[in-house]
């Protein structure tokens, strides 16, 4: 790529938190404090700092790296020697597809979590406030979201639940389908019930009843969860009414068992219940699990759940990789079909100054002409020009698949143009010598 | 110009390629594709209501084959499966329906020829309504066996805890196929039970007696009684989940049997082919 494009950064693999602390940027990438300034060589810039990494990608020509790492550790008031061992560097379409698969949340510490493109969005956004990007930085971030969209939409790698609360929450719906008509209970306030119950609340259950040993606890949680405390001797009362159980207690012994829930279904009808017992010891007999519309998952189910679904996403994720390989070479294309346009529009300006300069020649030979005849000439001039550009325009079009292709094509053409020699109103500096 | 040739082979068509995008939609797990299912599986639909709108059915009311009764039966089952996509925004029993249809409307091809001439006897009111009621009652009850049968899968997936991966990820939650499946068992009873008594009705004149003994109608009374009994449990013992389901897939096992043995192979006055 002949585009100078470099990214420098650490991330949760290469620093540990203590590090990821020290150089974060978050504070550092808006228009009063902006951590790696538009100058020397670089002329693009944007900065990526979440709790997981921390990055800065530029455009410009020269040494960018070592000018980011300088200003990186000048910001953080620590020695670039301190930075330097935790820091990977990727140039040109290595850049490219480091940030296409960040954007597509493929080197995220939870593979395929939504949170990176979010995060990444909000950072274009601030450095496009402090008018940090440009025609490369722009066109490269709005492509690596329409990367992350395609890999979201083609593959599956962000389909499953990876957390043991969320696959609860999935499983529950994949039982009673629509959450808001049914209300949920908390035995006990374990921190993975609390999580597993914000998940239910998200996705719009009734209500949700709190029953824990200690009342003041569990009123707690329940205004929390804008729900209703119980005393933790009516649980039975309430297994009637409730759909989903999420289970946590402390107790040695079972809370709930099998002889009991059958009286219980009776009562309701036979309506589904869905029991999710993350205690250790278990609150809940396993036997329930073979009575008719009860479904109980433990810990270790809940476990294998999402250890199977991680499986999955990392299959997934070698289908992502290929479509990230696809549109790198896309973006690849696109640049170096950049570094064409002043070549091509030297070659259109050269045939319209000929064109102009044999028509002035022309009419000079030809006398007083009508308009009408300097019109038609002036016309079939120029497009006589036209026409011979066309081909060695698209010959160089064509050479855009590789940059020894497109360098060499580049360079044939305006040797047989003679685009260099001074004659014509503009060349390209970097094809100068 | 369209014919009864052309319009039968344009719905078996519209059947085959909805079966075919809807189950690879399924099975890849795209929307486009299983979107695309419905779509054609609806075109099929309304073809074959065409077909019958313009008479094309023309062993249907003068004279029975085993043949065009399949064919209606396939046109009752889309029926249901266009109802419950409707109804309950369900996309799964409409594709699934499409190949069942797709099925009887290949079963049907060897039998079109065979008719049977009705005796003028027997094209009085309360044929039609015996003959009208069953067919739509056994459409639902395709339609609770369809439900039936994905629930007692996805249950027992979801019992033993087995992977979700794949098409199991797309596939409706246990509690509306459920109500799916009360639905059509609801709406199928009534409608069965009108069908048995206004053929019971009509036989007395006919054949001398209300109830002869013939196979076709001990089996008929067979799966009257397991409609009954699933009915009553549903409506006054709150049965749910696996129990009815399983017993919607054997009386609609029971219905196919009676349909292609019974009335094929059997000594019957139902039979569609006599010598």
């Amino acid at each position: 790529m002949n585009c100078d494009l470099v990214l420098v950064g650490l991330n949760h693999r290469t620093a540990g938190v203590d590090v990821r602390e020290r150089f974060a940027l978050v504070n550092h990438c808006s228009a009063d404090s902006w951590a790696v300034p538009c100058e020397g060589a670089i002329s693009e810039a944007m900065i990526l700092s979440t709790c997981n990494r921390v990055e800065l990608l530029a455009a410009g020509h020269g040494d960018m790296a070592e000018q980011m790492l300088t200003d990186w550790a000048h910001t953080c008031k620590a020695p670039v020697e301190d930075l330097r061992p935790y820091v990977y560097i990727y140039k040109g379409a290595e850049a490219v597809r480091h940030l296409f698969t960040v954007a597509s949340s493929l080197d995220s510490m939870v593979l395929g979590e939504p949170q990176i493109l979010g995060q990444l969005k909000t950072a274009y956004r601030k450095a496009a406030a402090c008018h940090t990007t440009g025609l490369i930085l722009n066109r490269l971030l709005h492509k690596a979201f329409s990367v992350a969209k395609r890999v979201r939409t083609e593959t599956a790698v962000a389909s499953s639940a990876v957390s043991i609360s969320y696959a609860a929450v999935e499983l529950a719906k994949r039982i009673f389908g629509d959450m808001p008509s049914h209300r949920a209970m908390l035995l006990g306030a374990g921190e993975m019930a609390e999580l597993a119950a914000t998940h239910l609340l998200q996705a719009g259950i009734a209500e949700i009843l709190v029953a824990n040993r200690t009342l003041a606890r569990g009123q707690e949680l329940a205004r929390q969860f804008n729900g209703r405390a119980i005393a933790f001797e009516s649980i039975a009362a309430h297994l009637v009414d409730v759909d989903i159980i999420i289970a946590s207690t402390g107790s040695p012994e079972p809370v709930i068992r099998a002889r009991d829930i059958r009286s219980v279904l009776k009562a309701r009808k036979n309506r589904p219940m869905f029991f999710i017992d993350i205690a250790v010891p278990r609150d809940i007999d396993p036997d329930v699990n073979g009575l008719d519309n009860v479904y109980l998952y433990d810990i270790d189910d809940l476990k294998e759940v999402v250890e199977e679904n991680l499986a999955s996403r990392r299959d997934e994720a070698q289908k992502a990789a290929e479509i990230v390989n696809e549109e790198v070479g896309h973006f690849e294309q696109w640049v170096q079909g950049l570094d064409m346009q002043p070549t091509i529009v030297d070659i259109i300006q050269r045939g319209e100054h000929m064109a102009e300069e044999e028509l002035a020649r022309t009419l000079k030979r030809l006398g007083p002409v009508s308009d009408e005849v300097r019109e038609a000439l002036d016309v079939m001039a120029k497009a006589l020009v036209r026409k011979m550009n066309h081909d060695p325009i698209i010959f160089l079009k064509e050479g855009t698949g590789s940059h020894e292709g497109s360098a060499s094509r580049i360079s044939l053409m305006r040797r047989i143009f003679n685009l260099d020699s001074g004659t014509c109103s503009r060349a390209t500096p970097r094809e100068k010598g | 110009m369209i014919s009864p040739e052309l319009s039968t082979l344009l719905t078996l068509c519209l059947y085959g390629a909805a079966s075919l995008a809807g189950i690879s939609g399924m099975m890849l797990r795209s929307v486009v594709l299983r979107k695309t299912g419905c779509w054609l599986a609806g075109f099929g639909f309304l073809v074959q209501t065409l077909m019958l709108a313009l008479g094309f059915h023309s062993t249907l009311p003068e004279g029975l084959s085993l043949g065009a009764y399949l064919q209606m039966l396939a046109w009752f089952v889309l029926l249901c499966g266009l109802i419950s996509r409707l109804r309950y925004r369900q996309e799964a029993t409409l594709i699934l329906s499409a190949p069942l249809a797709l099925i009887l409307f290949i079963m049907s091809a060897p039998y079109l020829a065979a008719v049977v001439k009705i005796p003028p006897q027997l094209s009085a009111p309360f044929y039609t309504l015996h003959i009208g009621a069953l067919f739509l009652s056994l459409g639902l009850l395709t339609l609770a066996f369809a439900a039936g049968c994905i629930f007692l899968f996805l249950e027992g997936r979801i019992k033993n805890k087995q992977a979700m991966k794949g098409f199991w990820q797309d596939m409706p939650a246990l509690s509306l196929l459920d109500r799916i499946n009360a639905f059509a068992v609801m709406t199928t009873f009534p409608l069965y039970t009108l069908g048995i008594v206004a053929g019971l009705v009509w036989a007395k004149p006919v054949f001398g007696a209300t109830f002869n003994g013939d196979p076709k109608e001990v089996i008929s009374l067979v799966v009257w009684l397991l409609l009954a009994a699933l009915f009553h449990n549903r409506l006054t013992r709150g049965w749910r989940g696996r129990k009815p389901a399983r017993l919607a897939v054997i009386i609609f096992g029971l219905c196919l049997f009676s349909i292609i043995v019974v009335n094929t192979f059997m000594e019957t006055h139902h039979a569609f082919i006599r010598g």
